[in-house]
């Protein structure tokens, strides 16, 4: 919050109206060459994905890991505790009861799998953070309700605040914003 | 979608929003009953009363505590009683809100969009009713962690070829699970209220409760794979959590518990009860904060038509019930059936169940029925008995007549056995009126995605 | 509005033909084996008559299901579903020879000797008697048929223009209710009386809806093979998009898992409750090979069709879907042979023992193991069956141009 105002801006800030024109923006922007930056939508707009050519989601790899790994985990508990570590006679059942076992393995299975698509979420987004600069812009705070926002960092490296600038007007925004860090 | 197009058919549906709807409309009339400094007067009472509901609720469970569970009817043949059914009837309720989020999300059913959010709530506060009652039946509350796989210096391991023991993962499992779905819900909502909310403090603390979220499309991107696939999750997980509940008994050996049929006749019985008690809160709830044109009648009819399915599935399962234990030939089965449930001390509760699952419902085929909010909030009541009184059934009949007549007993409950009922409905109505009031009840991001605006035009691909 | 695009199928006469000579080579062929081993041949007729008919029946399901529920998978694949209900009225005739020769080489309850002897089975009597379950098969094919040539009929009704659509709409939805109620009550019955009455003291609950969910699914693998089929051809490669496929795939799956799910709780709830009336069921397939045949249950009929249909990708790739059906489509046979095959010892004594009218002992009988009739009368009835499938199929426009859902369902991008 309180860093000190840099010299350097974090990007310029187009704001757009309906979802239709974002994604020709970020498909213009995409093929002008920009490849840092980003859309600010208030609801998932796939195909503006789509228009900056984003990678496809890890989530899927991340949650069948974690559900394996729980699905393991959960059944050699259950073997480990029956079979080795305190073996019980129960009413006769053998000790390795794999039938009985299927429903825990199931359970630490979707546990697993849960956490790790909230906790891969929350870490593949960066979140939680306290601070980024596109809240400087005043009218952000419409990002997350009816505006459309598509931001060119000023890190890409055919970042130039004027030449930039000029392109975001050119794709009609309601208004272009100069975002400080 | 088809909007625009000029020959709209004649039997197309309803459009699930009203129309006249924009995302700044959609946005206001959701928050705005959060962010609102008033406390409207019929909410204060609504809230009073349920607390003190909830007040006969820390009553009983401490007098429970102080006395053990002696203090309930419970004793031996009937050792279940009141804990298990209340049990049974809470963790079903919840099923509706799981179902609703995930099951017809998946199914890409968009008329959920409006009602998620609520029955989600709905299952957490359910769950953490249904908690409760395994909890206290143990009668030695504070010594649950033995239930955890923790290795304790006694050595004391959970018994994992028990039905009980996979209850506490399926039911730990499913509240986690239902909460963690219901805040990455929030997430995008809490940022929209951080946004809109004016009172400082409340800014900072949707802030915080947001996690600093900006709606990138990065974001977006990994979110709404998230929100898929804790869907894909939580569809067997809700199909499973019943499925253990109903292993509670099947497995057991004693007549008219050991039914192969229970697991999908369970499942099917939780979502009648949990769309049940989505009907008995949305009714009175829309009539109240004016969402009629959110939940629309078409989302009425839509929930009595499941109603109707599943109440024909679980009627299915007795029919099935009583033509097996006939096809069996087993003495056991057929006086179970045909000389206890039916003609036994409790047939009368057998009959109600009947009525009030099988007959009552049968109403829901006419569509004047499915869309006079009267007439179905009555019916969802009945069908919330009714769930009751099947548990009532399974558990009790069973338990007091088994194989051998000298070990028969019949089950009495107490005054306490009803207060901790009548105080988990206060704690759960608490809750609820917490909700509606501090909490978004519609998913707004996902109400907005019903606009035909929120489409991209041009078909990019 | 009336149907301007060619929704026609393509000519499927030449294929059916082709079907049908092999289905009639493959019924020559098993017709001999009534004269080497009776026991073995119903057994057979049997098992391949449930196979292929119950893909009449599944799809009579899934078209009332999706006029009650609508999407966009039930307006593109209904025509199809609709071809194959209509098949029924071929497996009417097919069905005579158990009911009139088959029963005593099939059931042990038909056989009075045996049923004086065993209290549980004169228990049963009132239920397992033959004029009664001759009755009752009868009953079931009326009912089926019954509800097959409303819905047909109102379907080509909608056809027509948009105003006979609407009573025709309305009439479909109508009848979907309590037809799916029917449905329901007459499979119960059906697979007690035709399956689960081979072993007749045993009894389970679960048994109708694992026999219910099985044919679903052998309903879906062949809508999704017939899908695929008729995406590749003109006219329907322009209207069968990848996501009506992706959805079939993902219902696919549902019925992967339900499978399983209803399975698994049916041999849990009896393995760990350990109850003498049931085990015996388990008991003779947990031996003489047949657990070898419950594992590769498991694993081609569950483990490996379920997590290849996790991935996106390949639900979306039509021939790899396609070919995942086709094994779930043969699994599904392996599957009724598992449910159906393994027998109580009285099989093969009383098959021992018995004469047919010429005096001759049987020779060989009752095996354990897949014999060159099963073969014979798979091929015999699926050719049959699907001959008439083919020649159903190109009766009438491959899509209800006059659904209340057909514009949003040709639209349909899905996600």
């Amino acid at each position: 919050m309180e860093a000190t105002p840099t010299t350097g801006i974090y990007g310029l800030m187009a704001e757009f109206d309906t979802p239709t024109q974002i994604t020709e923006a970020a498909e213009k922007a995409y093929a002008a060459g920009y490849r840092k930056m980003d859309a600010y939508t208030p609801f998932p707009v796939e195909e503006v994905c789509h228009a900056m050519q984003m990678p496809k989601s890890k989530m899927s790899l991340i949650v069948l890991t974690g559900g394996i790994l729980g699905g393991i985990g959960g059944f050699l508990l259950q073997v480990w505790t029956a079979c080795v570590y305190y073996p019980l006679n129960i009413g006769g059942r053998p000790n390795f009861s794999w039938p009985s076992f299927i429903p825990i393995t199931f359970e630490c299975t979707v546990l697993l799998g849960a956490l790790s698509a909230v906790l891969g979420m929350i870490f593949l987004n960066d979140l939680p953070l306290p601070y980024h600069p596109v809240f400087n812009n005043p009218r952000f705070n419409r990002a997350s309700q009816d505006k459309f926002f598509l931001c060119i960092e000023a890190d890409d490296p055919k970042f130039n605040a004027a030449d930039t600038r000029k392109f975001l007007e050119s794709l009609h925004p309601v208004e272009v914003a100069e975002i400080e860090k | 979608m088809a909007n625009g197009s000029a020959s709209a058919h004649p039997l197309a549906p309803n459009p699930v929003l009203d129309p006249g709807h924009n995302f700044n409309s959609i946005g206001d009339k959701i928050n705005a009953v959060v962010l609102t400094p008033k406390f409207r007067p019929g909410w204060v009472l609504g809230l009073l009363i349920s607390f003190g509901l909830l007040n006969v609720l820390l009553v009983s469970v401490a007098w429970t505590i102080f006395r053990g569970v002696g203090v309930w009817g419970i004793n031996i043949p009937v050792g279940w009683g009141f804990a298990i059914v209340n049990f049974v009837w809470w963790i079903g309720i919840g099923h509706a809100g799981t179902l609703i989020s995930a099951i017809l999300l998946l199914l890409n059913q968009k008329w959920r969009n409006s009602i998620n959010r609520f029955a989600e709530a709905m299952t957490l506060f359910a769950v953490a009713c249904a908690g409760l009652f395994p909890l206290l039946h143990m009668g030695r509350p504070w010594f649950f962690y033995w239930m955890m796989p923790i290795p304790l210096p006694q050595a004391l391991l959970p018994q994992f070829r028990s039905p009980l023991v996979w209850d506490v993962f399926a039911v730990s499992t499913y509240a986690t699970v239902s909460a963690l779905f219901w805040l990455v819900g929030l997430i995008p909502d809490f940022a929209t209220l951080r946004d809109k909310a004016v009172n400082p403090i409340v800014k900072r603390l949707f802030g915080v409760l947001s996690l600093g979220w900006r709606g990138a499309a990065s974001h977006w991107h990994n979110y709404e794979m998230t929100y898929l696939l804790l869907a894909g999750l939580s569809t067997p997980l809700v199909v499973s959590v019943h499925t253990v509940v109903s292993f509670d008994f099947s497995v057991g050996v004693i007549p008219g518990w050991h039914a192969t049929i229970f697991p999908p006749y369970f499942v099917a019985g939780a979502i009648y009860s949990g769309f049940a008690m989505v009907l008995t809160l949305a009714i009175p709830t829309r009539a109240a904060y004016n969402m009629k044109d959110f939940i629309t009648d078409r989302h009425l009819d839509n929930m009595a038509k499941i109603m109707l399915a599943t109440s024909l599935m679980v009627s299915y399962g007795y029919g099935s019930e009583v033509f097996f234990a006939w096809y069996s030939a087993s003495n056991w089965e057929k006086y179970m059936m045909f000389d206890n449930r039916m003609s036994g001390p409790y047939m009368f509760f057998y009959w109600s169940l009947i009525f009030c699952n099988f007959i009552v419902p049968q109403l829901l085929w006419s569509k004047k029925v499915r869309t006079n909010t009267v007439i179905l909030f009555i019916i969802s009541i009945i069908v919330n008995i009714g769930m009751w009184l099947e548990r009532f059934i399974i558990v009790v009949t069973s338990l007091s007549r088994d194989f051998l007549p000298s070990s028969w007993g019949m089950y009495y409950p107490t005054v306490w056995d009803f207060g901790v009922y009548f105080g988990t409905i206060g704690l759960f109505l608490t809750l609820m009126f917490l909700f509606v009031r501090f909490v978004p009840i519609m998913s707004a991001f996902e109400m907005k995605l019903l606009l035909p605006e929120s489409k991209v035009k041009g078909g990019h691909h | 509005m009336e149907i301007t695009a060619n929704y026609n199928p393509p000519d499927s006469g030449p294929a059916a033909r082709k079907f049908l000579a092999l289905g009639v080579i493959g019924l020559i062929v098993f017709g001999i084996g009534y004269t080497v081993n009776k026991t073995q041949f119903y057994n057979s007729y049997l098992l391949a008559y449930i196979f292929w008919t119950n893909m009449a029946l599944g799809a009579l399901m899934l078209t009332m299901l999706q006029h009650l529920t609508g999407g966009a998978w039930g307006v593109v694949s209904r025509r199809i579903l609709e071809s194959a209900t209509r098949t029924l009225w071929v497996m009417v005739p097919l069905i005579l020879p158990i009911l009139f020769g088959g029963m005593h080489s099939l059931y042990e309850w038909t056989h009075t000797d045996v049923v004086k002897a065993d209290p549980i089975l004169i228990a049963k009597a009132p239920y397992l008697n033959e004029t009664f379950f001759i009755i009752r098969t009868v009953a079931y094919f009326v009912l089926w048929l019954g509800l097959i040539t409303l819905l047909n009929r109102w379907s080509a009704q909608q056809d027509k223009s948009l105003e006979s659509a609407v009573p025709a709409t309305k009439s479909m939805r109508w009848i979907s209710g309590p037809g799916l109620i029917v449905y329901a009550l007459t499979m119960t019955f059906a697979s007690v009386d035709w399956m689960m009455s081979l072993d007749p003291h045993w009894y389970s609950t679960m048994y109708p809806v694992i026999f219910v969910v099985g044919q679903v699914l052998g309903t879906f693998t062949l809508l999704i093979i017939t899908m695929v089929w008729l995406s590749g051809r003109e006219p329907m490669s322009k209207y069968i998009t990848k996501a009506h496929i992706h959805d079939l795939g993902k219902l696919m799956l549902a019925f992967v898992m339900l499978w399983a799910y209803v399975s698994f709780s049916q041999f849990l709830i009896m393995w760990q409750g350990n109850v003498a009336e049931e085990t015996p069921w388990y008991m003779i397939r947990k031996k003489d090979g047949w657990q070898y045949l419950a594992i590769v249950l498991f694993v081609f009929h569950f483990a490996l069709p379920f997590l290849l249909l996790l991935s996106r990708d390949l639900k979306k790739n039509v021939r790899k879907l396609a070919a995942v059906a086709g094994l779930l489509m043969f699994m599904r046979y392996v599957d009724l042979f598992w449910l159906l095959r393994p027998r109580n010892e009285w099989m093969f004594e009383k098959a021992a023992e018995a004469h047919d009218k010429s005096g001759h002992v049987f020779g060989p009988h009752l095996t354990h193991s897949f014999t060159w009739m099963d073969f014979a009368a798979l091929i015999g009835f699926g050719g049959v069956w699907l001959g008439f499938f083919l020649l159903e199929l190109k009766k009438r426009p491959l899509l209800p141009v006059n659904d209340p859902n057909f514009e949003e369902a040709l639209n349909h991008v899905g996600h």
